[in-house]
Parts: structure tokens; C-alpha cells; sequence
């Protein structure tokens, strides 16, 4: 046996060995729910179908996360066809989400995160972001609200009755990463 | 060290003074004020060279209160006890892009921290002109590293070129369909107005009244009330609408009572007019007239519950 055979043992026989492979983590379950208030009314819309990766290099990892704008479901197909409208969800279909965050924010039980986030044709950066994490048997539920408003995405609040909305529309975030 | 410093302050009088001074503000000197938060964090340039005297602008999204400090020569600014909540930040700086950060989120517990690089050049404009992706400005996330490894895209989430490219011509049949739809409401609103005054005026329009002026009013409030509901039913009816979408919700219920009000928006004049033509013979309403009443009730009625279901959540 000569030295490369036996090399190519070793590292067979001890994988830990050989150079760490960038890791990825990829969106399992989620949640996105958005909540809009209005004086006769307080409602909200919820989707279930965003996919997202995320790519682990140097000790740091860079999330996307996508999700379709007519995805969202508010139980009042009335309502979401306004919202898509008036989000121009048909024109920019998917709210794109990026952040950046260090591998090790994986074992934290918080994390701050800035936001980049693309929406109804804009770009915008929330920063410093809190979020909750639990991690459960490999997986990592990360909860938290995105403190979003209309006026950041110049929005105009869509009006029922002639009262508009309110600017805010905080969205709620439930995901469930897991290690691919 | 302490106590040397209090020695040396009883030396002169001045130092009672000063000792005073230490002893009532020490607990606001040394802790932050209880129940605020601090924003603290460091503006440089696209170099990374500090920029200093650059106005930093904090203003709470929620009370809209303002609070200003500028960076010092380090390029480092801080906010203290600032009110947990979310803040709208601004940073200004002479030669320099103004950029605006929407939210931080400062809570009691912590310090947020938010650097900030201000650009010299041309503000770079967030608008997507098409419905394709920009890229990520990576130079303004934390951390950025320096490494090749690519950033996942959307093609790494599996998504096929429909779901990620915009349909600019069904958001215009999305934008005619939502303008035709103001239009309904507000018409319908103030449909509402006349509608309401004619189903007053009805009992004094028939029944013992011999009089004919209030039967004038109400057939001419009638009348407006069926011209402004044509014209609301016509933006409702010629709306777009928008192939693939399944109705759910509070405008099924809408939509099942404009089955209702709609035909009895047809029948009730006629049946209006057959009264008000017996009425005007000097005969006692009778017949199938009789009905133009309880008809225009019901209708009535099926139209204010239409105008309920979408406006209040029940």
C-alpha cells in the first residue's frame, strides 16, 4: 500500500477528518402571517408556502427566503385579490427575504437579524430584527415579527368604506430550518 | 479609587458640592434608565473610514417622537434610554447619500447595535423596474464575508420561471378590476342615502295618505335610488374578473344577496308604478301592487346586509 492508498483510507475511515463541507439549512415548515388593522375591521393573511436556503460558509450563513405574494390567504378571496393589487403581487410575485447570520446564532436562543427584504417592487432593510430560536432534535424554529409597514414599500393603505388601513402591518414569522 | 477621590473632594468646599452632584446622579450616570433600551453603533464610509458629525435622527414608529445626536470623531454615535420600541433611523451626512433605515428594534434589555455605511455615490434606487431580482446588497449586511461561496438563489428554491417573473398585464386586469371595484362601493354607499329616504317616505306615499306630494317625493326618490343602483350593479357586474381565483369568504355572502336585491330592485318599481297609478285613479292599491311594499322591504333589507358583509367582520 502506498501513502495515497493509505490517505485515501484515513479519510474514508475518519470523515471528520477531511475539510468540513459548507453546510445548508433548508425551510421546512413556516408560517408568514401579516395583520392589517382597520377601524371596522382587523384581519389577517397567511402562508404556509415559503421555501427558503440557506448556504453556511467561514462561519457564516446566507438565507433566502421566497414566497408568493398570492399565496396568502385571508379566508376572503375579495380581500387577498385587493391586497395582491395593491401590493402589485401580480407585476413582483414573490417577497424575497435575505439576512446573513453567524453559523453559531444556530445554538443562541435570540438572534438580531437585519433584513433585506423585496417586496411590491421595493428594497428594504430592517435591521436588527429580534427573533426567538429553539432547536429541537437538528431542527431550528425561528419565531419573531417583522415590524413591516405599508409606507416602507410605498404602499398607498387601501381603504374600505373610505377609512384606510393602518400603515403598520407587523408580519408574524414561524419557520422550521433543518440541516440538509 | 474611590475613596481616594472622595478624600481629595473634601479638601474644599467645592467638593461637597461635587460629591453631592456624584452621590444623586450616580444611579443614571453608571445604569441605564430602567424599562429603556440603547442604540449605539458606528457610520463609516464605503471604505470603511469613519464619518464623523454625521447627524443620526431616531424617531419612534410607534409615538413619531424624535431624538438627534451626531457621531463623534470615531464615527460612533449612541442613543440612551430610548423607550423599547420600534424606531425609524436616519443618518445625514455632508457629501454623503442619506439612507434611511425603516425599523430597529430596540427593547429594555440590550444594546442594539446598527452600523451604517454611507455611499457618496448616486443613491442607488430599490425600485424594480422589472419583475426580475436584484441582487442582494451584500456590502450592507453584517459581517459580510470575504469568501466565493455564492448566496443561495431563487433558482436553488426550486422555483420555475412563472412563479418567479411578474405578469404585468394581469396586474393591470387586477388594477381596472380593483378601480371599477372602488367605484361599486362608493356608489354603492351612496345608493344607500336615497334608498333609506324612499323606504321612510313609503308608508306616507300609500296606504290612507291622500295626499300626493309625498308619493311625488318618494316616486322621485325612488326613481334616484334605481338609477344610482343600476350604475352601482353595472361597476360590479363589468369588473375583470381574475381566471384561477376560487371565492371564499364574506363575498360569497355578498354576492348570494345581490341575488336577491337585484331582481327586487327590478320588481319594486314596477310594482311602484302599478300603485302609484291605482293611487292616482282614486283606487285603493290592490292586486299584485299590493306587494310593491313588503317587496321593496326585503329588498332593501338584502342590500344593507350586502353592504354589512364585506364592511364589518361578523
Amino acid at each position: 500500500m502506498n501513502i495515497r492508498s493509505l490517505a485515501a483510507c484515513l479519510l474514508l475511515a475518519f470523515p471528520p477528518l477531511a475539510p468540513a463541507a459548507d453546510s445548508q439549512w433548508v425551510l421546512g415548515q413556516n408560517s408568514l402571517t401579516y395583520h392589517v388593522s382597520h377601524p371596522l375591521h382587523e384581519s389577517e393573511g397567511v402562508s404556509h408556502a415559503a421555501r427558503g436556503k440557506g448556504v453556511c460558509h467561514a462561519g457564516q450563513c446566507d438565507f433566502l427566503i421566497a414566497v408568493a405574494v398570492k399565496s396568502f390567504d385571508s379566508g376572503d378571496s375579495n380581500r387577498d385579490l385587493h391586497m395582491v393589487q395593491v401590493t402589485r403581487g401580480a407585476e413582483f410575485p414573490l417577497v424575497m427575504v435575505r439576512t446573513r447570520l453567524p453559523e453559531s446564532a444556530a445554538a443562541s436562543v435570540t438572534v438580531n437579524a437585519d433584513l433585506e427584504i423585496q417586496f411590491a417592487g421595493q428594497t428594504v432593510q430592517y435591521k436588527q430584527v429580534p427573533f426567538k430560536l429553539e432547536t429541537h432534535g437538528g431542527e431550528t424554529r425561528i419565531t419573531g415579527t417583522i415590524p413591516a409597514t405599508l409606507s416602507d414599500f410605498k404602499i398607498d393603505p387601501p381603504s374600505l368604506l373610505t377609512l384606510p388601513v393602518k400603515n403598520e402591518i407587523p408580519v408574524r414569522v414561524d419557520m422550521t430550518w433543518r440541516p440538509q | 479609587m474611590l475613596t481616594k477621590f472622595f478624600r481629595n473632594l473634601r479638601s474644599d468646599s467645592s467638593g461637597v458640592l461635587l460629591a453631592c452632584l456624584f452621590v444623586a446622579l450616580a444611579p443614571s450616570l453608571m445604569a441605564q434608565k430602567a424599562g429603556t433600551g440603547i442604540l449605539a453603533g458606528r457610520v463609516t464610509d464605503a471604505s470603511g473610514g469613519v464619518v464623523g458629525n454625521a447627524a443620526v435622527t431616531a424617531m419612534s414608529v410607534e409615538t413619531r417622537q424624535t431624538q438627534s445626536v451626531a457621531t463623534g470623531p470615531d464615527g460612533t454615535y449612541k442613543f440612551d434610554g430610548l423607550p423599547p420600541g420600534n424606531y425609524r433611523l436616519k443618518f445625514e451626512a455632508a457629501g454623503f447619500k442619506t439612507v434611511e433605515i425603516p425599523s430597529v428594534t430596540v427593547t429594555a434589555t440590550g444594546t442594539a447595535v446598527l452600523d451604517e455605511k454611507l455611499e457618496v455615490s448616486e443613491k442607488i434606487s430599490g425600485d424594480q423596474t422589472t419583475g426580475a431580482p436584484t441582487p442582494p446588497q451584500q456590502e450592507n449586511l453584517p459581517n459580510a464575508p470575504s469568501s466565493s461561496v455564492s448566496p443561495p438563489s431563487l433558482s436553488d428554491l426550486g422555483l420555475t420561471p412563472e412563479q418567479t417573473q411578474g405578469n404585468p398585464r394581469e396586474q393591470a386586469l387586477l388594477d381596472k378590476r380593483t378601480h371599477m371595484l372602488k367605484i361599486h362601493q362608493r356608489m354603492g354607499l351612496i345608493t344607500t342615502i336615497p334608498l333609506v329616504a324612499t323606504v321612510i317616505l313609503g308608508p306616507g306615499a300609500g296606504g290612507k295618505s291622500e295626499g300626493t306630494a309625498t308619493r311625488d317625493l318618494h316616486v322621485a326618490l325612488g326613481s334616484l335610488t334605481g338609477d344610482l343602483y343600476g350604475i352601482t350593479a353595472y361597476y360590479a357586474i363589468r369588473a375583470p374578473r381574475i381566471p384561477g381565483t376560487k371565492k371564499r369568504g364574506p363575498i360569497k355572502f355578498h354576492e348570494a344577496m345581490a341575488w336577491i336585491h337585484g331582481p327586487g330592485m327590478i320588481l319594486t318599481p314596477i310594482l311602484g308604478a302599478m300603485a302609484f297609478s291605482q293611487k292616482n285613479n282614486g283606487e285603493k292599491v290592490h292586486g299584485i301592487a299590493q306587494a310593491h311594499g313588503p317587496v321593496a322591504i326585503v329588498t332593501a333589507g338584502a342590500f344593507g346586509a350586502a353592504l354589512l358583509s364585506v364592511s364589518v367582520k361578523f
